[in-house]
């Protein structure tokens, strides 16, 4: 394929809608990641949890049909999302309890949440379907897309608001947009977002103000395991229709980079997804033109790395301005 | 020496061990048609079977070496971990140190003709190295510029992945072969067979020199003391005159060091060549390892082997029974959960205290 080919289908409208779709599994769970960061609980259960709700997804669609047969087929997609919310609300939990009640270190404590979700769910995966690799042999629903009637007859607007083949972007991109400025009011301008912002940057002092700072952290815990969930349901019910044995493949911990690349703020958040977005959507394009996609799979993480050195760099440089400044004015 | 050992923590971890062992056959037995088998199979598995008919027979020798081979790796992830989780640090870049160490070691091996002897002192060189360097990195990152290290680690990781597939897949891929991987190593850059009918390598070795020298480097030099202080209070070592910066730079480095000699050992010592998935998710595994060791390089040599041995049950279970291996995994999460839980048990004390008063108050009204 020669240049002018791919830098026609970057620079296109199917280019962005493609970005969208690969950067919605990151932007929710990395919204999830910032709740939980503020709120003083690092959340690196992230991906455990995402996995966990891709699986129950997929999984109580399969057999909630069997089960109660005769309902709207849009009942049966909403509530097996419910029900893979609530199995990462479960980890959320355990997260909770072990690290506020018991006092372990949340960063071990995560970890070993992940490691238990990428176990249970292929053993319940194996003992279901007698398949470690996926669920094919189940027949899961998908979350629909939401389709923007009358728009795809104007041809670049089409393709923009409903997708490269037209039928429109699932409902959870559209709320992972959405959950942007709402998970930005709810910590800049909610009592209990200012309470967890608060629980977050000093513990104690929130505590002497009256703030309940344990249950301010069971709830970032939770608002970031339902965010993580909406994350891996989007990969098993909107992306595919199918589960497959460690799908999330590190999205949980992107996320946690690109709440850090995007300066733990919700618009930097959304900003830095797409980075990342683009990123393996330009690898994928590229890779037509003999350059190595892992070439462009390796500039997301290496810009965050920079971005953390040159933000501490300049932290680093303003506390020592400072500090000469104090001692030239005591002088 | 012997009287440091401290008998208390030492029934607490078994304690932990045996409840993540019950938990775990609890659920094979609601899932499995033949639970006590599987759960037998886990824990005798890995052992070889003697039999006497017709003179000494040893059989299923392969899976006593399945056991050893998976610990060396284990083991030396585990001092990989030990050593920063020793100065408080947080370490989660083993998987790249790892793949970075293998494809050094696999590159000296393939393309730097040396003579043997020297050839593999050459790939365990370049292995340490790479390791080294991508655990250097973060560690001068964090100790430096206050970067955070899981964050910068977890990047690496991807990094490295990267690395290593862009490596195989455009230079080192031996293009007459059907899947992805090099050409086998020459006989000079692997490490020399140990145990005739197993895998187990001069790997061996290595994991045991590398238990005897962080155990040397943590109690015996004044390095290890500044470790040891800076993990218990990183503003007294820094009172007491210790370079706290260079200590944590140092230790993830070193760390890097053991994780890429793990790579080594994989790459070297059991496939002899280079493969797209060379390190199936083992990356996190040294935590568990290091974490029941309590951060000993002795007991990291004694929990590297217990759970590699879980981990080759496992494996073994899967192959003879119903039961997949993922029920390792999920005995791992629990071992972590409760040793971590330091204050579990004070915890069911005090509940306990709690229910004992409530009940006496009851009976005195």
């Amino acid at each position: 394929m020669s240049l002018d080919v791919v830098l026609s289908s970057i620079f296109s409208v199917a280019f962005i809608a493609t970005i969208i779709r690969i950067a919605t599994p990151l932007l929710l769970p990395a919204l999830g990641g910032l709740i939980s960061d503020l709120g003083g609980v690092i959340n690196i259960a992230l991906e455990g949890q995402m996995l966990i709700a891709a699986f129950t997804g997929v999984v109580v669609s399969a057999y909630l049909p069997q089960w109660f047969p005769g309902w709207p087929v849009w009942s049966y997609a909403l509530l097996s999302g419910l029900a893979g919310i609530l199995a990462a609300l479960a980890l959320s939990w355990l997260i909770a309890f072990f690290h506020l009640e018991l006092r372990t270190d949340i960063i071990l404590t995560g970890l070993a949440i992940n490691i238990l979700a990428a176990g249970v769910t292929v053993f319940i995966l194996f003992v279901l379907t007698g398949d470690k690799g996926s669920t094919s042999q189940l027949a899961s629903l998908a979350i629909p897309n939401l389709f923007i009637p009358f728009v795809n007859t104007i041809p670049l607007l089409g393709t923009l608001l409903n997708g490269a083949n037209g039928d429109g972007y699932n409902l959870l991109s559209y709320a992972a947009i959405l959950l942007v400025p709402v998970v930005s009011l709810f910590l800049y301008k909610t009592r209990a977002g200012i309470h967890l912002r608060a629980a977050g940057e000093n513990g104690p002092a929130a505590g002497a103000a009256g703030i309940n700072t344990r249950r301010t952290q069971y709830l970032a815990l939770y608002l970031s395991g339902i965010l993580a969930a909406l994350g891996g349901l989007y990969l098993s019910m909107g992306y595919l229709t199918i589960f497959q044995a460690n799908m999330t493949a590190g999205r949980g911990f992107i996320a946690l980079a690109i709440v850090n690349l995007g300066n733990r703020k919700p618009l930097g958040v959304l900003i830095a997804a797409l980075v990342f977005g683009a990123a393996t959507a330009l690898g994928a394009q590229l890779g037509t033109l003999d350059v190595p996609p892992q070439l462009i799979e390796m500039i997301p993480p290496t810009i965050t790395i920079v971005a953390l050195v040159i933000y501490q760099a300049r932290r680093k440089a303003k506390i020592a301005a400072n500090a000469r400044r104090f001692q030239v004015e005591s002088n | 020496m012997l009287a440091k050992i401290n008998w208390r923590e030492i029934i607490r971890l078994v304690l932990v061990v045996i409840v993540a062992l019950a938990i775990g056959f609890v659920i094979t037995f609601f899932t499995s048609d033949e639970p006590v088998k599987a759960f037998w199979t886990l824990l005798t598995g890995p052992l070889p079977q003697f039999s006497l008919e017709g003179g000494l027979h040893i059989t299923n020798l392969n899976r006593f070496g399945n056991w050893i081979e998976d610990s060396i790796t284990l083991v030396l992830l585990g001092l990989s971990v030990a050593i920063v989780f020793r100065a408080k640090q947080f370490s989660l870049g083993a998987e790249g140190q790892l793949l970075l160490g293998a494809l050094a070691g696999g590159i000296v091996a393939l393309y730097i003709p040396a003579p043997p002897g020297i050839h593999l002192l050459l790939v365990l060189l370049a292995a340490a190295a790479a390791g080294f360097l991508w655990g250097f990195i973060p560690g001068l990152l964090k100790a430096y510029l206050n970067v955070d290290e899981i964050v910068s680690t977890l990047m690496l990781n991807v990094i490295a992945a990267q690395i290593y597939q862009l490596a195989l897949v455009q230079w080192l891929r031996d293009v007459s072969s059907g899947s992805v991987s090099t050409p086998f190593f020459p006989d000079s850059a692997t490490l020399p067979l140990l145990v005739p009918g197993t895998r187990i390598t001069a790997g061996l070795l290595l994991a045991l020199g590398a238990v005897a020298a962080v155990w040397w480097l943590m109690n015996r030099t004044p390095y290890g003391y500044e470790l040891k202080v800076l993990g218990s209070n990183r503003r007294f070592a820094e009172y007491a005159g210790v370079n706290t910066k260079r200590v944590i730079a140092s230790s993830m480095g070193i760390s890097g060091i053991l994780a890429g000699l793990a790579g080594a050992h994989i790459s070297q010592g059991l496939l002899k060549r280079l493969t797209l998935n060379l390190s199936p998710g083992i990356g996190f595994e040294g935590i568990v390892v290091a974490l029941l060791a309590r951060n000993d390089p002795i007991g990291v040599l004694i929990t590297g082997l217990f759970y590699g041995y879980l981990r080759t049950g496992g494996q073994i279970m899967e192959r003879s029974t119903d039961v997949t291996r993922e029920v390792v995994l999920i005995i791992q999460a629990v071992i972590i959960l409760l040793v971590t839980a330091e204050r579990l048990f004070p915890a069911f004390l005090a509940w306990r205290a709690r229910r004992l008063l409530e009940e006496n108050g009851e009976a005195e009204a």
